[in-house]
């Protein structure tokens, strides 16, 4: 018998606040995170960013990881671990569950802002040698590490680097590996911190807005960077419901494809975002006209929206102009590796609670796709029953999620 | 520099250095470095070889000269002004 996946909890530090609720609220006002660049300084055309604002403490219940790893850990790496915790204790996973589980991580850059913070010490001459603390965050695979130790998690843990469709592709994985029966507990996290490499080669590619990001916008100029942690507990449906657990939704399909076309352009014809959605809703079996929400990636820049749009378009056909779209990056900027983990988030937040959330900043909506619905500050209640999240990643890397209401 | 000046710049060192979330004032004298007191691991003991060799120009080339040095900060003190260049 085919095995459902149920996606039974959440987590999320974002710039909108320090939990799942915190966020919640904050889409649905319309308040957005981004705000001035304060991390690090920046010479170029763009000083605004998505930041998480601190303290993100870690609590040290269970006591799994000793208090001296707490103090080291990378921003990255608290970020993806208090959104794990907090998606575990959702899911009431007892540590027996949290033992066999795996756990999938989506991550880009780890905690190079360490790095550059140690690199630049040295440079000034403040320190002679590189600091062991400050290179422990520097493998992108640390996140995981530190997660499953933490948790107690013993199964199989593999790190995924897509760029900005990492965790995306991160919960698909770990999807089908509940599908083919080799986990029936999976934890799948995505993280990503501000760093000033990241940033500065955004603005080089000349990709960030000076602005506040608009997605979809008639005037968009770019994207505005964010950076936070998200963290989805996904089971075994049986299991969830033999365990007395509520699934918050279902994963109904996972799809990917490449452009095979530009290190940073999508395809103009969005080739392998339109190969990646039609898998996805293939593999859940769902016809296009059941979808009734798009989270849309809407990054705000002129070549993404309007490559989503042509793909929106072909998939959905006549249907388009009834089927509710929004992009969260006008509020939580583009968190990167963690942004289809947050997206997820977003998305069974959409589906659980029949809330669809806003596009902030969008004054006038391109000519291109006036007919399209978009949703406006506040959001909609509405319910949803079946709900599409995109994530594209630079070089073509595309992945698409499809989440349904468990009936 | 006397033994006074420097008890309270080792304690500045362990509690900066580490990142300790505590005030130096608040690091005992004579307590062991390593153990329960401050919750410091094996990664911490690495580091703090760096931070005090680069500090005080002494040499800690092995665990047994480090589990002299860092018995406690006085012991660290002493070793200190046992060891580095005058």
């Amino acid at each position: 018998m085919a095995i459902d996946v149920a996606v039974t909890g959440l987590g999320a530090v974002t710039a909108l606040g320090g939990d799942v609720p915190a966020l919640a609220a904050a889409l649905l006002d319309g308040r957005s995170g981004i705000g001035p660049l304060t991390l690090f300084a920046h010479a170029g055309r763009c000083r605004i960013a998505a930041q998480v604002p601190e303290p993100v403490p870690v609590a040290l219940d269970g006591g799994a990881l000793p208090p001296a790893t707490v103090r080291r850990l990378s921003r990255p790496d608290r970020f993806g671990l208090v959104a794990a915790m907090q998606a575990c204790r959702q899911a009431g996973l007892e540590p027996e569950e949290r033992r066999a589980a795996g756990l999938w991580v989506g991550a880009s850059v780890g905690g190079m802002r360490d790095t550059e913070e140690a690199w630049g010490r040295r440079r000034r001459g403040e320190d002679r040698r590189y600091r062991l603390s400050d290179l422990l965050g520097t493998p992108i695979s640390t996140t995981a590490a530190v997660v499953s130790q933490a948790l107690g998690v013993f199964g199989p843990r593999s790190t995924w680097s897509t760029a900005c469709s990492s965790s995306a592709l991160a919960l698909g994985e770990a999807a089908a590996a509940i599908r083919r029966g080799q986990v029936r507990t999976a934890l799948v996290v995505g993280a990503d911190a501000l760093c000033r490499l990241t940033y500065a080669g955004f603005d080089a590619l000349q990709a960030l807005d000076p602005e506040p990001c608009r997605p979809f916008a008639s005037d968009r100029g770019g994207l505005s960077l964010g950076e936070g942690g998200a963290a989805l507990v996904l089971e075994d449906l049986a299991h969830a419901r033999a365990r007395g657990v509520r699934p918050l939704a279902v994963v109904l399909g996972c799809g990917t494809a490449t452009d095979a076309h530009h290190v940073t352009a999508p395809h103009p014809d969005g080739l392998g975002a339109e190969t990646a959605l039609r898998t996805a809703l293939a593999a859940g079996r769902v016809p296009p006209a059941a979808v009734d929400y798009v989270n849309a990636h809407g990054t705000g820049t002129r070549q993404n929206d309007a490559m989503e749009v042509g793909v929106l378009r072909r998939v959905f056909g006549d249907r388009l102009p009834a089927l509710p779209v929004s992009s969260s990056k006008a509020q939580l900027g583009h968190c990167l590796a963690a942004a289809g983990a947050v997206e997820a988030v977003i998305t069974v937040l959409a589906i659980d609670g029949g809330i669809l959330p806003p596009t902030a900043n969008l004054r006038a909506p391109d000519a291109a796709w006036a007919d399209l619905d978009l949703v406006r500050i506040p959001g909609r209640r509405q319910p949803v029953e079946v709900a599409v999240s995109s994530s594209y990643g630079f070089g073509g890397h595309n992945v698409s999620l499809v989440f349904g209401r468990q009936r | 520099m006397d033994r006074h000046d420097l008890l309270a710049e080792v304690k500045g060192l362990l509690a900066t250095g580490l990142r300790l979330d505590i005030p130096p004032s608040d690091i005992q004298d004579d307590s062991p470095i390593f153990g329960e007191g401050l919750g410091l691991d094996s990664i911490d003991a690495l580091e703090l070889v760096v931070l005090v060799e680069d500090r005080f120009h002494v040499s800690i080339p092995d665990e047994e000269v480090g589990k002299r040095a860092f018995a406690s900060v006085r012991a660290l003190v002493d070793f200190i002004v046992a060891e580095r260049p005058s």
